[in-house]
């Protein structure tokens, strides 16, 4: 005879739910909560960051503004009226000399900077040192492989500004009575049309060194390879004053 | 306490580390034994708290009994696997990671031991910090209460300032210091895509204090001070890694001068993990490293090169050949029934000799290798800068080798003058690359009488000739390889009218494969040993 109870099902499930679920390898999993704690770090590199794109911003506009075809003339007027124009973008952002040093560092990453001309570049960085809150800036660019131009533009009265590494031509021109100290080299126009101030470079200085200006100090720590046309100021060569004076004569290579 | 209580500390708080740092694959950390000063046993390791060795972590029970009364030593032993465990699980991770830090490091630094202190001083911050963020950790309270000197005070000071934890480092010290530690702290050390630039901003800034206290170190004419959570050596990694790292190293540099500085500066720690080269660079005892011979052979082994096989005459197997009388104790299966009339009897019964047979057998081989490689001054020097003719003849030898096939190198500028170097039929690697690498600079001529000494007498036989093809003798060469019948792969490197005048006068030629190769993306398509019409049955006439 045929019983009237049906024939049990076979489950997949354990009898015991629960304990199927304790035998998970992964249950423990659900209950794991990573926990990460918001640091001091995070906000400062955040900071850094978006201080340091808009100094970007501000270069990139001045080459839109003052190098259009990605060519740039050293003239007069050209330096004033990029200096007027990073003048501009630099007074709106609030940074530090570290963020100018990081600047100058991102300059050689063309996936930060796509353009690097060594002009504009040296009169935003002049304009930047310029507005900084510090009153003395050191910038650690001895690593950095482009020498840059135009650095130390119209440094200020009460300004110092100290670059660990060479420099390119023009530093320190226009000088307004900043003390500029290159440690190392830089090349030629060094401390053109400078009306005040001191500039100590502390190895070696390219031709027309002092060319056209109007006043202060350059003092040269090794060899001054020539001078421009000095209209007032000193030059002293390895603590010797070379001009004025009736040893040297302009432009002539020594 | 003794060792035994520190290992029971181990086990009991293993699974916990393991479950926050998300299982990492390493062993159970062991403790090393405390050293008995009667025995003669050292003390200078005192200050290291933790060893790592190819994964395998050992905490020392001196360093941890040394700082119980400052901290608990279940505390102590939690913050320092905490450390170690994240160097295996996000800082440096691997050892090339750790090489191009390295590397980023030496280019601030210039100095080697320098580079080498400031890169492991950015692996233990980007560690430490990882592991603050992301894990509840006693890293902190550990450096609190470790001993510092004037750079560990710098760090320790970086920490209070990123972690915002106070490490009770005194503001005094930090003024001295406040422009580096504010430099310091403006480096992403979490975001990996910028570690090169974020530990060259780090040597930069920590540069002047390493100096001077390189100065202070070599005045007192001793090493500084061991780091408490362990020094970073090669040590850390097993041999398989560093042969990764090695291989990525040279396949991200792609430069063989920066390869080379690398390996000379950790030569003695290569040296010490097996790398001491036995006339090349494999494992072994022997000469110092050839960090160029290193270059190309770990480049290579990125290329794999395909090598078409060929229909060998190989050795079969036994086969029945002739008769011979069965004697009682023979096996029976060899009875030839038909010839011993089904009859087992002595005299009568005869059974099969087998032989073991010759013919053409279906099984595919790879011949041995020739490989001639042009080494004139109008190629490039492959020990100053990366020679794609190095590389791709480097990669033809690591095809031939992994077939269990023997390669001889013929390497020649002007040849009939003695710019030449021979090496016979070997499977020795280094004893290949070695012979790749000679550079001699003069003229290119081939001188064919010593080739034919490395040909002759070899039925099957490939040849590889990688040349720039401005070879004065070219039109010998072109007459040369229209009398043999052997597979040749011929690379050149760049167009030029040679050339072209070579690819024409062997056009016709279907053992002869042409390749050109103008930047290393063209190696692998190297095809080793291509037949055109491979399957084509007619075989390939005589000229």
């Amino acid at each position: 005879m045929k019983s009237s109870i049906p024939p049990k099902k076979n489950s997949i499930l354990p009898s015991d739910r629960e304990n199927w679920i304790s035998k998970n390898p992964f249950e423990e999993f659900k209950t794991f909560t990573a926990s990460t704690h918001d640091l001091p770090l995070d906000q400062i590199v955040q900071s850094t960051e978006a201080i340091m794109d808009r100094i970007r911003l501000g270069y990139e506009k001045l080459l839109e503004e003052e190098a259009k075809e990605l060519v740039w003339m050293v003239q007069y007027n050209t330096i004033i009226k990029a200096y007027e124009v990073a003048e501009k973008y630099v007074k709106e952002i609030d940074y530090s000399a570290e963020d100018i040093e990081d600047f100058c560092f991102a300059l050689e990453n063309t996936q930060k900077v796509p353009y690097l001309i060594p002009g504009p570049a040296g009169v935003y960085i002049s304009a930047l040192c310029n507005y900084a809150k510090e009153e003395e800036i050191a910038l650690k660019l001895s690593e950095l492989k482009t020498e840059i131009n135009l650095i130390g533009f119209r440094l200020p009265k009460g300004k110092r500004l100290v670059i660990e590494g060479d420099t390119g031509d023009f530093t320190g021109i226009g000088l307004e009575g900043g003390e500029l100290v290159i440690e190392g080299n830089a090349k030629n126009w060094t401390g053109a049309g400078m009306r005040g101030g001191k500039i100590l470079i502390k190895k070696n200085i390219g031709l027309h060194t002092g060319e056209w200006m109007m006043g202060g100090e350059i003092y040269v720590g090794g060899r001054v390879r020539g001078l421009g046309n000095i209209v007032e100021g000193k030059v002293y060569e390895r603590d010797k004053l070379v001009y004025p004076g009736k040893v040297r004569y302009p432009n002539l290579y020594y | 306490m003794k060792e035994e209580n520190y290992q029971s500390i181990i086990e009991e708080i293993w699974p916990k580390l393991r479950k926050k740092h998300l299982y990492p694959e390493i062993p159970v950390p062991k403790v090393r034994s405390t050293p008995d000063p009667e025995q003669g046993e050292s003390q200078e390791d005192e200050g290291v708290g933790l060893e790592m060795k190819h994964k395998q972590m050992v905490i020392n029970g001196a360093f941890v009994s040394q700082m119980k009364g400052k901290m608990g030593e279940k505390r102590i032993v939690e913050a320092l696997l905490d450390h170690g465990i994240t160097h295996y699980t996000f800082c440096p991770w691997d050892f090339h990671t750790h090489l191009r830090l390295y590397s980023e490091a030496k280019k601030v630094m210039g100095d080697k031991e320098l580079a080498k202190k400031v890169s492991n001083c950015f692996i233990d911050v980007i560690a430490d910090t990882h592991c603050v963020k992301k894990r509840f950790t006693e890293i902190p309270e550990l450096h609190r209460n470790l001993r510092k000197g004037a750079v560990e005070e710098v760090i320790a000071s970086l920490y209070q300032k990123i972690w915002g934890i106070d490490l009770g480092i005194p503001s005094s010290k930090i003024k001295g210091h406040a422009d580096i530690i504010r430099r310091l702290a403006r480096i992403p050390y979490l975001d990996r895509s910028r570690w090169g630039e974020s530990i060259q901003k780090f040597a930069r800034s920590l540069k002047p204090l390493l100096v001077e206290e390189q100065k202070e170190q070599g005045a007192k004419g001793g090493k500084g001070e061991r780091n408490p959570q362990g020094e970073h050596d090669l040590n850390h990694y097993s041999n398989e890694e560093i042969d990764q790292g090695l291989r990525d190293h040279a396949r991200q540099t792609m430069a063989l001068s920066d390869f080379k500085d690398v390996v000379e500066d950790f030569s003695e720690e290569l040296k010490g993990v097996g790398y001491g080269m036995e006339g090349g660079m494999g494992r072994g005892q022997g000469n110092p490293i050839d960090a160029d011979v290193l270059f190309y052979m770990k480049l290579a082994e990125n290329y794999s090169i395909p090598l078409k096989k060929l229909p060998l005459e190989e050795k079969g197997s036994l086969h029945p050949h002739s008769h011979s009388p069965w004697e009682i104790g023979s096996p029976f299966q060899d009875v030839d029934i038909w010839t011993s009339f089904g009859k087992i009897m002595p005299g009568i019964t005869q059974i099969w000799t087998r032989r073991e047979g010759k013919g053409r057998g279906k099984m595919e081989g790879t011949p041995d290798c020739l490989i001639a490689i042009d080494s004139s001054g109008s190629m490039i020097n492959p020990r100053k800068s990366l020679s794609y003719a190095v590389l791709g003849a480097a990669c033809a030898t690591n095809a031939y080798l992994q077939n269990d096939s023997k390669v001889a190198v013929y390497n020649f500028s002007d040849a009939p003058m003695g710019g030449k170097d021979i090496l016979s039929y070997t499977d020795r690697r280094e004893d290949i690359y070695r012979a790749l690498c000679k550079y001699f600079g003069g003229g290119t001529a081939l001188d064919f009488e010593d080739l034919m000494p490395l040909i002759q007498g070899r039925k099957n036989l490939d040849l590889f000739i990688i040349t720039d093809m401005k070879i004065t003798n070219l039109e010998q060469l072109v007459g040369f390889f229209g009398q043999i019948q052997n597979r040749v792969t011929a690379v050149h490197i760049g167009d030029n009218p040679y050339a072209a005048r070579f690819e024409k006068a062997v056009e016709k030629r279907k053992n002869i494969s042409i390749y050109t190769v103008k930047r290393k993306e063209d190696i692998p398509h190297i095809v080793l040993g291509r037949i055109r019409d491979y399957f084509n049955p007619n075989p390939i006439k005589k000229p």
